[in-house]
């Protein structure tokens, strides 16, 4: 996560970041390794009001990312994984984010069910690197530091694999406006964004259609060669303390035809939290 | 061609017993030889593919012998420039606590991080929470198991199963389930995967790993990264390929593949000697039909080449019936040889396949019927030698010549000229080797001339023993020189090889029941596992105090012992309470002041090494040495060199302080225990059990236990020898039956005269009995003799290239002893049947026989 | 002494030959016997069975009144270890054994003291003329001598029956008179019954009773 967290997802730069979740766009920052968590699980947001209509495809998504700028940011997420056979499994989790774009801290706990509870995930964002994360597990009384490496993974078993999670800096993809498209409805403008440098992405390149009216994506299909391999929708749109954001999003591996669903509830920006509530000791305090 | 099948194919099956008999040999020799290295290899696929499957995608293994490393090396190595992916493991086996499905090898890694460098290859798909890392990590209890181990233990997720981990049996949750492919199919399948930090805690490995394994960043080349790791790392750590645990393997148990090799070699000789028996025999009994053929216009050449024919063909058949025979052992053996590795070198392993590789198949048939052409070599040259009008005469032309005696004594004089040489210039291996067969040659050559000159001398014995049928045995063995000395050349070169590992075997064993006795002397030592070598569990430190509070407890000794790579061998690190270990178990050095080296050891100023590493390694007291440790380089003089039998490879003995210093690293694998002279070992086993039940696992063995233990697993290692001792002595047993059932075939008429003037039945049986008696004797005189030489030879190959130990040359007399009746019965075992056959013939038919 | 009572013996093989058929006789005690008839007319046959070192098909055959069909292996080597003393015509002596040792094999094996055994070694030799050569092998000796140390050993044990299978067929013309005079004598010293195969008819008119075969049967039986 990068900052993620809370701000608004889809990251600015790109898509992968639109996990939504939070993170947040921020943009410009470049990072380099993946920062974990991302967003998404995080923090989630989404554009906020906007400008006028936007001309060129950066700045779309910069405005994007803009609007779902927040300084704090508490949920309660539902998490659920529905896999080819229809077999659905839920996870819930509380989820607070303290700080803005690239100093953002992130404290995930896990409530349900019961084998996980107490499982707690810590990410620190820096402006200039890659995050740390840590994770807590109670059963063996231990924090460990998660080395994320290899970003195409799976997000602990969901469909979201932690690349999506992280944000990007803007600079990193060349948009291209390719037109708009209606959307469930919703007139949207359909960007391409492809990674500057190949090999930085699991991802040849993905489309982003954003809604024209909120400046909130409304879906992104990423591929692989030209095969869309994850499809992220967000949908139960609302404003939130001002912020458009998306209380739903689904992420749908094309491949496995699995799907996981995220669900916000209890949505609150800009809460009062202490920075000593985002550290390793409190983590384990818990 | 024609030759072959018109002269060569009647005389197989009017012979077919002899026939079968000789390719027996070589069906035997083969089968030794493909059976062991088959087992050997097999041993050593299983371990490597266990490495290859367990290392995925792994291209760079960081470790540090196996003592472990700080978990902080992580993130240095993490933190390389070439370094895309580093995944920390630990590998415990522990017991699966299931009848019959021996061990299990767990594989603790990071979860988080590890699917990029293994594949888990998830059965059963309920993924979202079967595969789903956050169960899988938020529960410690939870494992991961192969296909073929749940299906094998009716296991499936969600399952529990009990496991034996340090803080005593544990229950586990199956959390998942891996097609059985790929690492799935690592170490037989008994494998299982758990959270590396659970792993920690379950085998006391506190805050360490075992090993980083990792993956290289795109356009890095292994080297780089290897290059990079090492500076980062410092020499304490060992960064390689994981195929370099193989050859770390291979190394360990180098001593004993040269065991293997050094037996092979010898079925192989003995099976020659089978064939150049049967051929020798053949050639005799054909003289007549050579004869024929050569007046009939065959040259030499022809009736040599067909000679050659039919020892290639017979070699062909044997090695290929050897191959068979030799794949069926190699399962068994592998099995066997899997044992050895745990209990003596502390490797779990499984074979549970059989690696057979084209080239050993192809080298044993090459050498199968390489081994049989050479060994008609000979015989087939007297064939071509055969001079027809003589041939068609009528008597006996088995005597070795004049001539040729004093050939072999100029050649064996010779021979035994260069091969003392090559001993007594103490030089380089091959050289040494060199001698060590030529002195086998010596004793090959002079084998028959000794067998006649023996039977000679007991010929007045068995005559008095029996005046006739002893007289009979005696004069059939002087008759046929050629018949009788290949198969007591056989019976020597078994008996050589038996009577060397037996001398060696027992000079190893008084040697280490001798370290035993003055080493292992406390009252009771405590320990994770069953058995004291494997290290895969181990105690914490603070243990010690508790175990030292217990009543009846006078002194408790830490002792942490692990294999590290010095001088890019392995050897076996011993650190424990120097000071408290001078006042116990004090030892005699074999360089070094006896009390000052203790001093210094102790005070962190010296280390103590052990002979045989002294020996491999070429140190000596005073001698300073490096020992590259995760926390520096260990620069220490060696204050003494002490008699230990740790390992095989060799021990460095260090002050616990030394260890914990340059490792990091202050848990236990044994204590040893003293105890009060008011306690019983019985009260305090029981009292430490009791203090530890239920929190960690424990074993308490008493002295005898553990006594028992080491000296039985040095039976064991030496045990695995004996299957090729019983094979060597049972070909030698055959080539008694062949020579035998040849004796009586060129008896037959003497055995119907003997008949005819009034012996009966059981005269004629006993006349066969002595001939096969007396070749069991002059095997067994000849053999010890060779023995001898043989054991000499042995030994120093033990001290020069194996353990470095040097073992008291002490001739194996109880063993001797104890093969005497043993051979003698074989040879009357194996006369059984050719007698039968002797008094079964039609005597009329016998007397007009010639 | 010897009693054949329609003795038939058949060889089989590839084809079955039958060497002797219904052959009845009797060789009274102290004969000296001789059969002859031509290559293949079963004289050997017939010698073997006498001597019990082969077994009729059907029929029967005794020695001494004792039958030998109900006798096993060592109960045929008994009777002729007791009775029997067998001159072969290649002598048959085992070439690694003195003379000494070749006449005494049939004691040795009768279990006889050595001491016992040796002299009656040399008493034989010296009966045979051989007394200078005791300690010779057999390939020592010329072929006449030979055959005096097989009949030396024939005669260890002083058998009431001796069998003669062509003595002097491998012998010239002079040894084989000495041969056959030495057997003659013996005959006469010694009471022994003789049965001698030969086909040479010199031999046959020197004995009291001539047996002719011919295609395994008896076609003449003279008695002088």
């Amino acid at each position: 996560m990068n900052d993620a967290v809370g701000s608004s997802p889809v990251g600015p730069a790109c898509r992968r970041v639109p996990i939504a979740l939070g993170s947040s766009p921020v943009g410009g920052r470049t990072v380099r390794r993946p920062r974990l968590l991302a967003g998404a699980l995080l923090g989630l947001t989404l554009g906020s009001p906007a400008l006028a209509a936007a001309q060129d495809a950066r700045q779309i998504v910069q405005e994007v990312q803009k609007r779902g700028d927040v300084r704090s940011q508490r949920y309660e997420g539902l998490l659920q994984v529905f896999n080819a056979r229809g077999t659905v499994s839920d996870k819930r989790w509380m989820l607070e984010r303290l700080g803005s774009y690239g100093a953002s801290r992130v404290v995930l706990r896990f409530t349900q069910p019961a084998e996980v509870r107490g499982v707690a995930l810590l990410v620190v964002n820096h402006p200039d690197r890659a995050s740390d994360q840590w994770m807590w597990t109670p059963s063996i009384e231990r924090d460990r530091r998660i080395a994320l490496q290899d970003r195409s993974q799976r997000f602990f078993g969901t469909d979201f694999s932690f690349e999506d999670l992280e944000e990007r800096d803007v600079q990193q993809f060349d948009y291209v406006l390719q037109g708009e498209e209606a959307v469930d409805g919703e007139s949207c403008w359909r960007i391409q964004s492809v990674p500057t440098r190949t090999k930085s992405s699991q991802y040849t390149r993905s489309i982003v259609w954003v809604r024209k009216s909120t400046y909130t994506f409304a879906r992104i299909d990423n591929y692989i060669g030209d095969q869309v391999v994850r499809r992220l929708t967000y949908g139960d749109m609302a404003d939130v303390q001002g912020i458009w954001t998306a209380r739903r999003l689904e992420m749908t591996d094309l491949r496995s035809g699995s799907r996981t669903r995220l669900t916000l509830d209890r949505l609150q920006y800009n809460v009062p939290m202490t920075a000593d509530d985002f550290t390793l000791q409190a983590l384990r305090r818990q | 061609m024609n030759l072959l099948r018109l002269i060569s194919w009647p005389y197989v099956r009017k012979h077919v017993l002899r026939t079968v008999l000789t390719t027996a040999g070589i069906v035997l020799g083969v089968a030794v030889f493909v059976g062991m290295h088959t087992a050997n290899q097999s041993v050593l696929f299983a371990f490597n593919s266990t490495v290859d499957r367990i290392a995925g995608k792994t291209e760079l293994q960081v470790s540090a012998g196996e003592t472990g490393f700080d978990e902080a090396v992580l993130e240095t190595v993490q933190g390389a420039a070439t370094v895309r992916v580093a995944v920390p493991v630990i590998e415990a086996v522990v017991d699966s606590q299931r009848e019959g499905q021996g061990n299990l090898l767990v594989l603790g890694t990071d979860m988080t991080g590890d699917r990029s460098l293994r594949d888990y290859d998830l059965e059963d798909a309920d993924e979202a929470i079967i595969d789903d890392p956050l169960v899988f990590l938020a529960q410690a209890d939870s494992i991961m198991l192969t296909k073929a181990f749940a299906d094998r233990n009716g296991l499936s997720v969600n399952s529990v199963m009990t496991l034996g981990t340090a803080l005593g049996p544990r229950a586990f949750t199956v959390r998942g389930i891996m097609k059985s492919k790929g690492l799935a199919s690592a170490f037989g399948g008994n494998l299982a995967i758990m959270d590396i930090y659970a792993a920690q805690r379950m085998f006391g490995r506190g805050r360490t790993f075992d090993r980083i394994d990792l993956a290289t960043r795109p356009g890095v080349t292994i080297e780089e990264a290897g290059a990079e790791l090492r500076t980062l790392l410092g020499p304490g750590f060992q960064v390689d390929v994981p195929a370099g645990r193989g050859q770390q393997f291979q190394a360990m148990t180098a001593s004993y593949g040269i065991m293997v090799s050094i037996s092979s070699l010898f079925a192989l000789f003995i099976g020659m000697f089978i064939i150049y028996n049967a051929f020798a025999i053949a050639v005799t009994q054909r003289r007549s039909e050579i004869g024929i053929l050569r007046a009939l216009g065959a040259t030499g050449s022809q009736v040599r080449r067909l000679f050659l024919l039919e020892s290639a063909a017979t070699g062909l058949v044997g090695s290929l019936g050897g191959l068979a025979l030799g794949l069926l052992m190699a399962r068994g053996i592998a099995a066997s040889i899997g044992t050895i590795m745990q209990d003596v070198y502390g490797v779990a392993q499984r074979a549970d396949e059989i690696a057979t590789s084209p080239a050993l198949l192809g080298l044993a048939l090459a050498v199968g019927v390489g081994t049989s052409v050479v060994a008609a070599l000979i015989p087939a040259g007297q064939a071509a030698r055969v001079d027809p009008v003589q041939a068609l005469q009528k008597g006996r032309y088995q005597v070795l010549s004049a001539g040729e005696n004093r050939a072999r004594l100029m050649a064996a004089a010779a021979l035994g000229i260069v091969s003392v040489l090559c001993v007594a210039v103490p030089t380089s291996r091959p050289v040494f080797y060199a001698g060590y067969l030529l002195a086998i040659v010596v004793a090959l050559l002079l084998g028959p001339i000794l067998a006649l000159v023996l039977s000679r001398a007991i010929r007045p014995l068995l005559k008095w023993l029996r005046p006739v049928e002893g007289a009979l045995a005696a004069d059939s063995l002087i008759q046929a020189p050629r018949r009788t000395s290949a198969s007591v050349a056989a019976l020597m070169l078994s008996l050589a090889l038996v009577t060397a590992f037996a001398g060696m075997a027992r000079a190893s064993y008084n040697s280490i029941l001798d370290w035993v006795n003055g080493t292992l002397n406390p009252d009771l030592f405590v320990s994770p596992s069953q058995d004291v070598v494997t290290r895969t569990l181990r105690f914490p430190a603070a243990m010690g105090d508790e175990l030292a509070a217990l009543p009846g407890i006078e002194r408790v000794q830490r002792v942490r012992n692990a294999r590290i790579l010095f001088r890019g061998t392995p050897v076996m690190i011993v650190a424990t309470d120097i000071a408290s270990l001078a006042e116990t178990a004090p030892r005699e050095p074999v360089e070094g002041h006896p009390t000052e080296m203790y001093r210094l050891t102790a005070a962190g100023q010296g280390l103590m090494i052990s002979d045989n590493l002294a020996r491999l390694a070429g140190l000596h007291a005073g001698d300073a040495i490096e020992i590259p440790a995760p926390a520096g380089i260990i620069s220490l003089p060696i204050a003494g060199i002490i008699v230990d039998y740790s390992d095989q490879q060799g021990s460095i003995i260090m002050d616990q302080a030394v260890y914990q210093r340059y490792w990091r690293d202050d848990t236990v694998n044994v204590f040893r225990i003293y105890l009060r002279d008011d306690a019983t070992a019985d009260a305090v086993s029981r009292s430490i059990l009791s203090t530890y039940a239920g929190e960690r696992q424990v074993f308490v063995l008493t002295n005898g236990e553990l006594r028992d233990y080491i000296l039985r697993v040095t039976d064991q290692w030496f045990g695995l020898t004996s299957i090729q001792i019983a094979v060597a002595v049972f070909v030698a047993i055959l080539g008694i039956v062949n020579t035998l059932t040849v004796s009586i075939t060129d008896r037959r008429r003497e055995l119907g005269v003997l008949k005819a003037v009034g012996g009966l039945r059981g005269q004629i049986r006993r006349t066969i009995w002595l001939e096969a008696i007396s070749i069991g004797t002059l095997g067994l005189v000849l053999g010890f003799a060779l023995g001898a030489l043989n054991l000499y030879y042995i030994l120093q190959i033990i001290e020069r290239d194996i353990a470095g130990m040097r073992l008291d040359y002490v001739f194996p007399f109880g063993t001797a002893l104890a093969l005497v009746p043993v051979i003698l019965i074989a040879a009357f075992v194996a006369a059984l049947w050719p007698a039968e056959s002797a008094v079964r013939g039609s005597l009329v038919e016998a007397l007009e026989y010639e | 002494m010897i009693d054949l009572d329609r003795v038939t013996r058949q060889f089989e093989g590839k084809r079955n030959v039958t060497a002797l058929r219904e052959v009845s006789l009797t060789i009274a005690k102290g004969d000296l016997v001789s059969i002859v008839g031509p290559s293949g007319s079963g004289k050997s046959t017939l010698l073997n069975l006498m001597g019990g070192l082969d077994r009729p098909t059907t029929g029967s055959v005794a020695i001494d009144g004792e039958s030998l069909a109900n006798l096993g292996d060592d109960g045929l080597t008994r009777v002729r270890r007791d009775k029997i003393g067998f001159i072969f015509q290649f002598f048959n002596l085992l070439p690694t054994l003195s003379c000494l040792e070749n006449v005494g094999l049939p004691l040795h094996l009768r279990g006889w003291a050595r001491r016992k055994v040796h002299e009656r070694a040399i008493e034989l030799l010296q009966l045979v003329q051989l007394g200078h050569r005791v300690h010779h092998l057999p390939e020592e000796l010329s072929g006449g001598e030979r055959q005096r140390v097989a009949i030396a050993r024939a005669l260890s044990i002083y058998p009431p029956i001796l069998l003669a299978d062509e003595p002097t067929g491998n012998l010239d013309t002079r040894t084989g008179g000495d041969i056959l005079a030495l057997i003659d004598d013996l005959h006469r010293r010694l009471g022994a019954t003789v049965v001698i195969v030969t086909h040479d008819l010199q031999v046959a008119e020197r004995c009291q009773r001539t047996i002719t075969l011919r295609d395994g049967g008896i076609e003449q039986d003279v008695r002088r």
